[in-house]
């Protein structure tokens, strides 16, 4: 079994090499790979080995955990997913305790070098990390423990990116993401609050076909899936250009489905692939279901100017009792200067 | 990130400076000790204030017999004035920035409209700097002053076309170097030519006055 | 996907269908065609549309039934196959344009055969 390819795996489960074909077909279209490399990833991944993935799960909420394992089976993709991951937190929990431990220790020795380190969560640095411990050690240690040996590490979600919920103002845990604290590793960042499951398993797909990590941006997140904003995909854009903007929720705008920029929709400003894959097998996603974009790939989404609801033309003013101030100030300045050129007047 | 600072601190700054330095300026003009006039007032009270308010709009064309010397200067002026005020007023993003700030809003023009005011409001500033640039008088009155306030308005007009037309450049970036460029503009605002904005006005009203009261034309 | 649609939806058709008609240049003089990826261009409905039926019907019409529907159907143009890949949910998957004397997808792998022969072996010996 160990030694067992992708291919055997899916002619035991019943699935011929036209099928793998197929899922290859869309995988490259999905990373927008040019449609010849279909049978070089096909091939690839029959005669891909089990690629280890040891997944840790820190400051979190399970929501990306949740949105990655409730994909569709048994489809091929998620076949090949529970193929290729060897560890998953679920896996090391089922024992627990320092059995769990164990087996931990023992996935990386026999996979050192080569496996995939997942990370779920963000990382809690301040006061030594003891915000957010896993049998007594602190997630901070761990990270440090099991980066060096990882082949590369998959910072899943908003939170092990760049800190996410956790980090949003005051950071009373001193919350950070996986690339500030591991330094010299490859590290892809998939964000998201939660982040589109086919992100994952298509930077997955594409690591076990090539043997490396796909092109990045300058966030290290996947260019094929962060490429383009919200904005330039997102099908309301004809009523942004015509000028036809929602007021309020539910008023005639919104029912028609115009732009909700006023909204406080940050799609202009999110790289994402929301508006293309969708979510849940392309059912829908927020603006579709008409609430704007929140940006919640993007680094401190939670903090942004005006929160949610104030459109990016707006942000945060001083406020008309600042501004009281700010005139007062100015009138007692001007008088000042006034009275000052008086003096000079004969 | 840039954004951020441009939507959030940036702007509370730059509207504070602004604020304060408006009132500073206007108070310490209003405030200064005028010259008492000793000659018997010609006209009435309520006659000299008409004749301020009035001037305030005869004064925005120019006397016919200077017209060859500065109509091409007050021409191009006034497209890039009318084109701007166009923007403001009639573009979306920016009705909407009124709207949130003081609660009033009305409809927008439509995008085409906006479009061809940005362009014209654009040529017009270029030509006005060659005009300066090139015009004899003007190159000799040209100080530095007129040249950061041309810029300083130039960037956001500059900003927002880029940023409308969605072709170069990030989103993201592009809104924030255009809310960056405009805080520029409102912190230089009160403290150059460009505090023409509230001064022309009491300027020519209190021409008007003046000159009402001595029994001058106007 | 990003929509266009405007005047030179006929030259976007027209530039499409040059590139079908390289391919198969490719096709005759060295025996290797190639894919065209529709789902990745910023084509609009419209356009999409046109391609499909300037390219037309022909003579073969081929349906997969892996991992939910999926048809490969021959153009006028010989060589020239229009693929649709489809999933259990019905949700479109790859839409291609493929220029080869027949389509990968279309051929039985070896792998396939092989265990397919075992199969048949076994049944036939019960």
């Amino acid at each position: 079994m160990r030694d067992e390819t992708v291919g055997d795996m899916l002619g035991r489960r019943g699935f011929s090499r036209r099928g793998l074909l197929k899922f290859a077909i869309a995988m490259t279209s999905s990373l927008a790979l040019p449609p010849s490399l279909a049978p070089v990833m096909a091939a690839n991944l029959a005669a891909a080995r089990r690629q280890s993935v040891i997944w840790l799960s820190f400051q979190e909420c399970t929501g990306c955990l949740e949105t990655l394992l409730r994909t569709d089976s048994p489809t091929i993709a998620g076949l090949i997913f529970d193929f290729i991951s060897l560890d998953y937190q679920e896996s090391l929990m089922a024992a627990a305790g320092s059995a769990a431990e164990l087996t931990l220790r023992q996935a990386v020795a026999a996979n050192a070098g080569k496996y995939l380190l997942a990370i779920d969560g963000s990382i809690p640095v301040a006061d030594g990390g003891v915000y957010s411990l896993t049998g007594g050690r602190t997630n901070v240690s761990m990270l440090q423990e099991f980066a060096p040996g990882a082949a590369a590490i998959l910072a899943i979600g908003t939170c092990a990116a760049y800190g996410g919920i956790p980090k949003a103002f005051p950071n009373p845990t001193g919350a950070v993401g996986v690339e500030d604290v591991i330094l010299d590793k490859p590290i892809v960042n998939i964000p998201g609050c939660p982040p589109i499951p086919e992100v994952l398993s298509g930077v997955l797909v594409y690591f076990v076909s090539f043997g490396r990590l796909p092109d990045l941006d300058d966030q290290k997140r996947p260019l094929a899936y962060f490429g383009t904003t919200i904005h330039d995909q997102c099908y309301r854009k004809p009523f942004y250009d015509q000028g036809k903007f929602a007021k309020s929720f539910d008023d005639e705008g919104a029912r028609q489905g115009w732009c909700l920029f006023e909204l406080g929709c940050k799609g202009p400003t999110t790289h994402n692939a929301c508006a293309s894959l969708k979510w849940n097998d392309g059912t829908s996603f927020p603006i579709e279901s008409g609430h704007g974009c929140l940006g919640c790939s993007e680094p401190d989404f939670w903090d942004q100017e005006g929160g949610f609801y104030t459109s990016l033309a707006g942000g945060t003013g001083p406020g008309w009792r600042n501004a009281g101030i700010a005139a007062a100030t100015g009138v007692a300045l001007g008088a000042a200067a006034a009275i000052a050129a008086r003096r000079k007047v004969p | 990130m840039l954004l951020s600072f441009a939507r959030g601190p940036g702007m509370q700054v730059a509207a504070l400076i602004m604020v304060v330095g408006m009132f500073w300026r206007l108070a310490g003009i209003l405030l200064l000790r005028r010259r008492a006039a000793h000659a018997a007032a010609r006209n009435p009270f309520g006659a000299r204030l008409l004749g301020g308010a009035v001037t305030v709009f005869t004064r925005t064309i120019p006397r016919r017999t200077f017209w060859p010397r500065v109509a091409p200067g007050v021409a191009l002026s006034y497209v890039f004035h009318v084109g701007l005020f166009i923007i403001l007023f009639g573009g979306a993003p920016h009705i909407l920035i009124i709207h949130e700030i003081f609660g009033v809003s009305w409809p927008d023009l439509p995008k085409g409209v906006i479009v061809v005011a940005s362009g014209l409001t654009l040529a017009a500033l270029i030509a006005l700097l060659v005009r300066r640039l090139t015009h004899p008088v003007l190159q000799l009155l040209s100080t530095a002053d007129d040249f950061l306030s041309w810029l300083i308005v130039f960037l956001p007009v500059a900003t927002g076309i880029l940023l409308s037309g969605e072709t170069v450049g990030g989103y993201g970036t592009l809104l924030a170097l255009h809310i960056l460029s405009v805080e520029a503009l409102m912190i230089w605002l009160p403290f150059g030519k460009l505090m023409h904005v509230a001064l022309v006005f009491a300027g020519r009203g209190v021409l008007g006055y003046n000159f009402a009261r001595k029994g001058a034309a106007t | 996907m990003k929509q266009y649609d405007f005047l030179g939806d006929d030259l976007v058709v027209n530039a499409l269908l040059m590139e079908v008609a390289d391919l198969l240049g490719g096709l005759i003089e060295q025996g290797r065609g190639g894919s065209i990826d529709l789902l990745g261009l910023p084509l609009s409905a419209k356009c999409m549309a046109a391609v499909e039926a300037r390219l037309g019907d022909g003579e073969v019409s081929a349906s997969l039934h892996v991992s939910g529907e999926s048809v490969v159907r021959e153009t006028a143009f010989a060589g020239v196959w229009w693929t649709r890949h489809a999933d259990e949910a019905g949700r479109v998957t790859a839409l291609l344009i493929e220029v080869a004397e027949v389509p990968e997808i279309l051929r039985a792998s070896l792998v396939d055969v092989r265990a397919g022969q075992l199969r048949l072996r076994e049944m036939v010996a019960r």
